[in-house]
């Protein structure tokens, strides 16, 4: 255990300064830190991988507020609502205060975070043990319905989106009978498209495509980087707004689509209806900094209940996460608490390390942080490019992986031009095979006989909710239709 | 008044990717037909979902075109852009395709330059393309950069990267 435990502590402290890094620069989402550092993770000890990568989340989503607080360029989505009251404060002269009430929020909505995780998780997975194929098949669908109608724009990209992942899932071997699919011959692809590669291509290489045309961001001065954690006064007045912070993070967390950036909005929302100082918002409230700041780091702990204990991603974040996990061999639901119950626990104390490590790090890595935002952007598109190249081609010494990751970047870079949400496709990759190969099984046991769907009372009720929000999702936006049509009709 | 929200160019957009999942989907599906049979194969076959998925995207993809060309007719006229277009935004779309090309390079060149030249090469083209000069500074980083990535991987990660011209690095 003390050797597990010496492996945690680094990989979280490793974690957390790489998901700071990357969340730093301007555009550089949580989830493409996480692809980027996927395939360092190969060659690690699962544990040490998985807890890396969790940690890299919990850095990410702080980092994503250093720009935002000194150049008006939020680092990630979740940290847009940070920009408000956080620049404010910088104009006001008050950079190294702000600083400090991000990092000691996001602490506090993380640990906050932790507690729901350990809390939740293990029940929601004990339920899920009594799932058989049927529920499992109806699992995935739901995951996917779910994704489809929240991610995006419309229903229809979405449902397209995710039909194009269950169809990459099905290149490579038939999980019954073996024959091949869509192999074209290539020995490289009997063993199907790893999800690994779709999640760097898209996230990661496409971004990078798609950021070629964006001018470079602002420069922040070094003076800047020296961050004051807030006094006891300041403590006291922003409990408050963590608190509502953290609990909208942890409703948000859990929800598919939910994520950061719409946790952070709600909570500064929350936080101003609620504040004594309402007038201070959009002027450089110290509670306009601390509610969104603690909400989208309790998401980062939160998100992971979903994706632990039932085996489906809530957000692009987490669906890289379980990419790490699959990687490993590890399937996350309900067995892995059985079959791999020291590597949960193991996550649980490495993301409690790397709350822990956000901190410490969070204080010391400013200076670095400041010396990366400020370099030229060619630089470090080519670095990232470079990286990700390197990274790929050492998961298997395959050169075809690297080129068929440059592929999913076009694809992905395509969808970014289409409007096609990622997050459905790569859960479509992901979950392919569970859909699949639990819908055949469980038409072998009923020997055919599809009612063994709605016999099931699990799949049944999964079933159901899938529907729901389908047609749900179909009324909501043909009203929505139907009201454009009679205000553009009224205003002829 | 047209409605806003909608413009041409989104439906457009739609049309086009509508009309591109369905060519997706007639050629999977034309694909999937040509999976043979097993004799040991369950009810569904390895046939059976491939072909699902294959007709659910074609029957999304015409409800996209459908509603694409719908909304076309009542869209708002694309507004007229406020910014000047200038010749690097224009050339956008080349670097981006240039990006592409870069990697494409890379993968087919790694294997003889080996690793070192070729991520140098790989660095020093996307500076260039990211709108960054070439010069003896870029030049400089490509060449450091690739030896600080040839330390990190093939030393101290012990992982094998393409030799090429210079095996005894390797």
């Amino acid at each position: 255990m003390a050797v597990v435990v010496l492996s945690i502590i680094p990989a979280a402290f490793g974690g957390v300064a790489w998901g700071i890094l990357g969340g730093a620069l301007p555009g550089i989402s949580p989830s493409i830190t996480m692809a980027l550092l996927l395939p360092f993770t190969y060659s690690m000890a699962p544990t040490t991988a998985v807890v890396m990568l969790a940690c890299t989340y919990i850095g990410a989503e702080y980092g994503g507020s250093i720009p935002a607080i000194l150049i008006r360029t939020p680092g990630t989505n979740a940290a847009a609502a940070t920009v408000v009251d956080g620049y404010m404060m910088k104009m006001q002269g008050k950079a190294g205060e702000a600083l400090g009430i991000s990092l000691y929020s996001g602490f506090v909505g993380g640990l906050f975070g932790m507690l729901v995780l350990v809390g939740l998780t293990e029940r929601l997975s004990a339920v899920a043990l009594a799932f058989t194929p049927p529920a499992y098949f109806a699992l995935g669908v739901l995951g996917l319905s779910v994704i489809a109608t929240l991610a995006g724009e419309s229903l229809v990209t979405g449902l397209i989106a995710g039909l194009l992942g269950l169809m990459i899932s099905t290149i490579g071997t038939d999980p019954v009978t073996g024959l091949n699919r869509f192999t074209f011959d290539s020995p490289e692809l009997l063993s199907g498209i790893p999800p690994l590669l779709v999640m760097v291509g898209l996230y990661a290489v496409g971004d990078l495509f798609v950021k070629t045309g964006e001018p470079d961001w602002a420069k922040a001065t070094s003076e800047e980087a020296r961050i004051k954690f807030p006094s006891p006064a300041l403590w006291k007045r922003i409990a408050r707004p963590q608190l509502i912070g953290s609990l909208l993070g942890a409703f948000e967390g859990m929800m598919p689509g939910g994520g950061g950036a719409v946790s952070s909005f709600l909570a500064y929302n929350e936080a101003r209806r609620w504040s004594r100082h309402k007038e201070e918002f959009g002027h450089g409230s110290p509670e306009g900094i601390a509610a969104p700041e603690a909400a989208n780091n309790t998401v980062a702990c939160t998100a992971l209940v979903p994706m632990l204990s039932l085996g489906i991603p809530s957000s692009n974040s987490s669906a890289v996460l379980l990419g790490g996990f699959l990687m490993h061999g590890l399937i996350p639901g309900p067995l892995l608490f059985v079959s791999h119950a020291d590597v949960v626990h193991g996550l649980y104390v490495g993301m409690f390390a790397g709350n822990v490590a956000m901190l410490i790090i969070g204080y010391l890595i400013m200076s670095p942080c400041m010396w990366l935002v400020n370099r030229p952007k060619p630089y470090l598109m080519a670095f990232i490019y470079a990286l990700v190249v390197s990274g790929v081609y050492a998961i298997q010494n395959s050169i075809f992986h690297v080129g068929l990751t440059l592929g999913f970047g076009v694809l992905g870079s395509a969808m970014t031009y289409f409007r096609l949400p990622v997050l459905p496709m790569v859960l479509g990759v992901v979950l392919g095979f569970v859909v699949e190969s639990n819908y055949r099984r469980a038409l072998v046991i009923s020997s055919g006989d599809y009612r063994t769907f709605v016999q099931d009372p699990i799949a049944a009720g999964l079933l159901a909710v899938a529907f729901l929000f389908v047609t749900g999702a179909l009324v909501r936006r043909l009203r929505e239709a139907r009201h454009v049509r009679s205000a553009a009709g009224a205003s002829v | 008044m047209k409605p806003a929200g909608v413009t041409k160019e989104a439906s457009r957009r739609e049309i086009i990717l509508g009309c591109g999942t369905l060519a997706i989907a007639a050629g999977y599906y034309l694909l999937a037909v040509r999976i043979p049979q097993s004799d040991i194969a369950d009810v569904i076959g390895a046939q059976g979902l491939p072909k699902t998925y294959a007709a659910l995207l074609a029957l999304l993809s015409i409800i996209l075109i459908g509603r694409a060309a719908l909304a076309r007719r009542t869209a708002a006229a694309p507004e007229p852009p406020t910014i000047t277009v200038g010749p690097a935004a224009r050339h956008v779309g080349w670097r981006t395709f240039g990006m592409l090309v870069n990697g494409a390079l890379y993968v087919a060149l790694v294997t003889r330059l080996g690793y070192i030249a070729s991520i140098a090469g790989l660095i020093a083209s996307t500076i260039y393309l990211q709108g960054g000069e070439l010069n003896r500074r870029s030049i400089g980083v490509a060449a450091g950069g690739a030896l600080l990535l040839w330390l990190l991987f093939v030393r101290l990660l012990h992982i094998p990267h393409p030799p090429g011209i210079w095996p005894s690095l390797f």
